[in-house]
């Protein structure tokens, strides 16, 4: 009986030479050493054989066993993988676990964008209040005291007989009070005027206003800055022209306007000279001192730079369209 | 404003194309708007007219400044300066209020011959936008366009009493206007009167009594100087506007009322042939200007600018735009400023007015080349920019909403600490916030309307509290978080699950830290808008900087949202003041640390927090326990009903040696039993 052993091991180790697939490997498998095949088969002549050979004969079957099974696994490695890559496949497709990241306010970023650019200029960047009294907001600005913009169609009043600063250049004012030029300054933030809330306007918004002043500053250095920073702002190809304007707190005044494509010249922000008469309000010597302020409204900038149509968005706050930034 | 070329064309012969006039006056300072070509081939320009520059109300003034930026020469229309003399015998002026009405005057013409009105008229009228009406009105609302001031005539057989009065109307007192507007006057409001009742609304409008109509024969001009700060209030009081209020708002030119009388009266004894014309019938002065004579050096000029303009140009600047220029030094000159320029008081004017016709763009731009400033170190704001970079790392969404808030979530006796506006732009938006949660709110519930599922966001805002009285408002710089829905997008790895009060805690926690806050600790402590059992002050060393927890059910139910809302507001102003930016760096220690849980089963009631500090306050380690951490709550399975497992996470570590286990495991048995007396705790295996 052990011969039998002997020639299905060569009949198997010939037929799993010839194996070049992972079914016939299977099939060989079965054949073989599967609970059916024919090494178990075999196996159930145990007891048919006389008690002193049962041992060889035993020993002969787990023998083939062990090699065949060896074989089996050296053919197995030498084919491509069926059952192993199933066992390890990976699909790289599933989404990444992305961490839950918030975002800055796109007004937010636009401040933060400006003033670093000034920053890198050399300005500061101070803060101020939003509940101002009319000397700040009007009078230290050489507005007059029957100018529209003091009417209640154009500020906010409080019952205290304050006003909501309709303007950043209040800041200015109150730098100038209490530090002595040379400055360098920019003011971000909140500003207030009662307009009625549609697609470009609101009772609320920011502005972000520059200072410098010391005995040397000329309309042509508020020319070479304005320049300078908005090219970085917008790309050095940027196209600007300084048209003349009027405001009562600069002399000469200045709007600044950037091609912008289809829609041609769009006004970006409003400059000048400082009035001498804003020095006199605030104690500094205004035949000495010379300066430039500059102003800008933050919403118009972030409309324009990212294709928003609505100024309503930037209050609305819904998480689709703050996620985009 | 509209301006008509064709009209313009009358007083300065400019050459085309108008596209490139209107590009050189907008790079001059009057912005051309738009350009509408005409079949005719002129054009209409609508023009900006900044505020201090009421002379460019008219075309004459528009047509000035086209002559001083094309260097033409300006020709001014003619006028009748002849005096009859004929002083009309009942006829009288009385001014009731010469601060309102500094000056007035009239002619009477009787006679007049109401014929077709001259084409050149009606077309320049039509050309911008306005409906020829009879001869007389047409002549006035022409003279009007063309040289900015308002004038108007009365149908003189309809003055009761041949009087003319310009006083403050009754209050209550009626009045019809031309315009068919019924108005109910008050006492603020200035009227030209008969004897019986007002016939115009000074310097806004006439009245429908004393309109002059085809069948008009006997007429009163009228050419005044109102005062801008009664015409403004009255217009917007019974919101009515006309093309003369719009005028006097602005200020005329006091030299412009005889003018345009003059010039009136030209037309009218041209085109209708009046048989009586009376003298001027005036009452009052006008205003006089204020300063008739600049002295300017060229100095000022480059001092200014900085960039260097030559003598001849600039004498040449002036001069174009109507002023007397005399030199009186190489460099120094005396400009005599005429009346239509009230703007031009001071040297720097001057300069402004040479800057903008030699032309911004030739002005070098230059950088300035100065000793650096150094710059004031504002830890607030650095604070501010730390919070705005840490928070949105933490998953929150920035927000900006209005500082301007109704009423709704405040209670009513909190309300009057909050500022108040006297002239709301929305009645119910009138107050100024003193917290952010009602605006959160709103934002949460706008996105959950809008489908969203997680809606944690931030803010950094000033609020405000009243002083009292007419004290300033407090103001100051804060920071509101809010969380609510889903922590994070459902991910297929991870169980999703909803903010908890302990996602809030754990921010505040990791934020305080990273801020360079040292100390602070939480203490219970009631806020209005929170849930009693759930609100907590926050203690950053010795002060009280904001506080949090979940918003009180009652709001978040009144904004109909269903889920917690967590909240929490801080105060950076005060924050700020308890930072310790300077760190020390502590040495890492050279021994092993090593852990041993600790699983005690206790009543519900027992607080962790209780047990981490009993086991500290055992002070049994000798310096050993490096920190204690829960790390799981169980309830249920084997865990009677009433009381949970909590476990703890001790780490041990000594600064001096490797500890050995024996010594750990004993120290741990140790607290291990201790606390178990002290709550009454079991262990579970």
């Amino acid at each position: 009986m052990i011969e039998n052993v002997i020639s299905l091991e060569k009949q198997a180790q010939e037929e799993l030479q010839k194996v070049s697939n992972p079914q016939d490997l299977e099939a060989f498998r079965i054949q073989y050493l599967g609970k059916k095949g024919r090494l178990n088969d075999l196996m159930q002549h145990l007891k048919e054989i006389e008690p002193a050979q049962r041992k060889d004969f035993g020993q002969a079957i787990n023998r083939v066993k062990t090699a065949l099974e060896e074989a089996f696994r050296t053919k197995q490695a030498g084919l491509p993988q069926q059952g192993a890559v199933k066992k390890n496949f990976f699909d790289e497709t599933l989404p990444g676990v992305i961490p839950q990241t918030g975002r800055k306010h796109p007004i937010t970023q636009t401040i933060e964008e400006i003033s670093d650019i000034f920053a890198r200029l050399g300005f500061e960047s101070v803060q101020g209040l939003e509940v101002e009294t009319e000397f700040y907001n009007f009078t230290a600005l050489n507005i007059p005291t029957d100018h529209a913009s003091r009417d209640s169609f154009d500020t906010f009043y409080t019952q205290s007989g304050h006003l909501l600063r309709s303007q950043t250049s209040t800041a200015q004012i109150r730098v100038m009070e209490t530090r002595k030029p040379p400055l360098k300054i920019i003011s971000p933030g909140r500003v207030y005027r009662p307009d009625t809330v549609d697609a470009s306007h609101s009772f609320m918004f920011h502005q972000l206003e520059g200072l410098m002043v010391d005995e040397e500053t000329t309309f042509s250095d508020l020319k070479g800055i304005l320049e300078l920073f908005l090219h970085e702002l917008f790309g050095a190809q940027t196209k600007l022209r300084f048209r003349p304007h009027f405001f009562p707190f600069t002399e000469p005044s200045v709007e600044v306007d950037i091609s912008w494509g289809k829609r041609g010249w769009l006004e970006i922000l409003g400059a000048g000279s400082v009035n001498p008469k804003v020095f006199e309000a605030v104690g500094y010597d205004a035949k000495k001192m010379r300066g430039f302020a500059f102003g800008l409204g933050i919403e118009r900038i972030a409309m324009l730079r990212h294709g928003i149509d609505d100024i309503r968005y930037f209050y609305e706050n819904d998480l689709r369209f703050l996620r985009q930034f | 404003m509209k301006i008509s070329t064709l009209w313009l064309k009358d007083y300065v012969a400019f050459k085309p194309p108008l596209e490139s006039v209107a590009d050189r006056l907008t790079m001059a300072g009057l912005e051309v708007e738009k350009v509408t070509p005409l079949t005719s081939g002129e054009a209409l320009f609508e023009v900006e007219v900044t505020s201090n520059r009421p002379d460019w109300l008219s075309h004459i003034g528009v047509a000035r400044e086209i002559a001083a930026v094309e260097n033409l020469k300006l020709k001014i229309p003619p006028i009748e300066t002849q005096d009859t003399h004929l002083r009309p015998k009942e006829y009288g002026i009385q001014i009731k209020d010469p601060g309102a009405c500094p000056y007035y005057s009239g002619i009477l013409i009787e006679g007049v011959e109401m014929a077709e009105t001259p084409l050149f008229i009606k077309e320049r009228l039509e050309a911008v936008g306005l409906r020829p009406i009879n001869l007389l009105v047409d002549i006035t609302n022409f003279v009007l366009l063309e040289t900015g001031q308002p004038l108007h005539v009365f149908d003189a057989d309809m003055l009761q009493g041949k009087k003319i009065i310009v006083r403050r109307a009754k209050d209550k007192e009626r009045f019809t206007a031309i315009n068919g507007s019924e108005l109910e006057l008050t006492a603020n409001d200035l009227v030209i009167a008969d004897a019986k009742a007002p016939v115009a609304l000074a310097g806004i409008m006439g009245g429908k009594e004393s309109e002059v109509s085809e069948r008009t024969r006997n007429v009163f001009l009228e050419s005044a100087y109102f005062d801008s700060r009664t015409i403004r209030p009255s217009c917007q009081r019974h919101s009515i506007h006309s093309d003369s209020s719009y005028r006097f708002e602005r200020k005329v030119d006091p030299s412009g009322v005889a003018f345009a009388r003059q010039r009136a009266l030209y037309l009218i004894n041209k085109y209708a042939k009046p048989r009586y014309v009376s003298t001027v019938l005036q009452m009052g002065t006008l205003p006089k200007q204020a300063v008739k004579k600049i002295h300017l050096k060229s100095q000022d000029i480059t001092r200014v600018l900085g960039a260097e303009i030559k003598s001849s140009q600039v004498a040449s600047c002036l001069s174009r735009l109507g002023l007397e220029v005399s030199q009186k030094a190489e460099g120094v000159w005396d400009i005599q400023i005429p009346s239509f320029r009230p703007d031009l008081l001071a040297p720097v004017d001057l300069v402004e007015e040479v800057a903008r016709i030699y032309g911004f763009d030739k002005i070098p731009s230059t950088l300035p080349s100065r000793t650096p400033i150094p710059t004031v170190h504002d830890p607030l704001q650095i604070l501010e920019r730390k919070t705005r970079a840490l928070l949105p790392g933490f998953g929150l969404f920035e927000t900006i909403t209005f500082s301007l808030v109704e009423s709704r979530g405040v209670r009513e006796e909190d309300l009057a600490a909050q500022v108040e506006l006297v002239n709301p732009q929305n009645k119910m938006m009138r107050w100024m916030r003193s917290g952010f949660l009602p605006s959160f709110l709103n934002v949460i519930k706008h996105n959950y309307d809008h489908g969203a599922v997680s809606v944690p966001v931030f803010e950094i805002a000033h609020l405000y509290a009243s002083a009292g009285g007419r004290k300033k408002t407090q103001e100051e710089n804060c920071l509101g978080i809010a969380l609510s829905g889903a922590t994070a997008h459902q991910s297929w790895m991870d169980k999703a699950r909803d903010y908890s009060f302990y996602d809030l805690k754990g921010m505040l926690q990791a934020y305080l830290e990273a801020a360079g806050c040292r100390e602070f600790r939480f203490e219970a402590k009631k806020v209005p808008q929170l849930n009693e059992s759930n609100s907590h002050a926050v203690i950053a060393g010795e002060h009280e900087v904001g506080f949090f927890g979940q918003a009180a059910d009652a709001l978040t139910g009144e904004w109909g949202i269903e889920k917690s809302v967590y909240f929490a507001q801080l105060n950076l102003e005060k924050l700020v003041k308890c930072l310790d930016r300077k760190i020390k760096v502590e040495t890492l220690p050279k021994f092993p640390a090593t852990t041993r849980d600790l699983a005690v089963v206790v009543s519900e009631e027992v607080k962790a927090g209780e047990v981490k500090e009993a086991v500290l306050a055992l002070n049994l380690d000798g310096g050993l326990i490096r920190s204690i951490e829960v790390f799981d709550i169980f309830r249920g399975g084997r865990i009677p009903d009433g009381q949970k497992n909590i476990a703890f996470r001790i780490t041990y570590q000594s600064l001096e040696k490797t500890l050995v286990s024996d010594e750990v495991q004993k120290l741990h048995s140790e607290i291990g039993t201790r606390i178990a007396q002290k709550f009454q705790a079991t262990f579970q295996s």
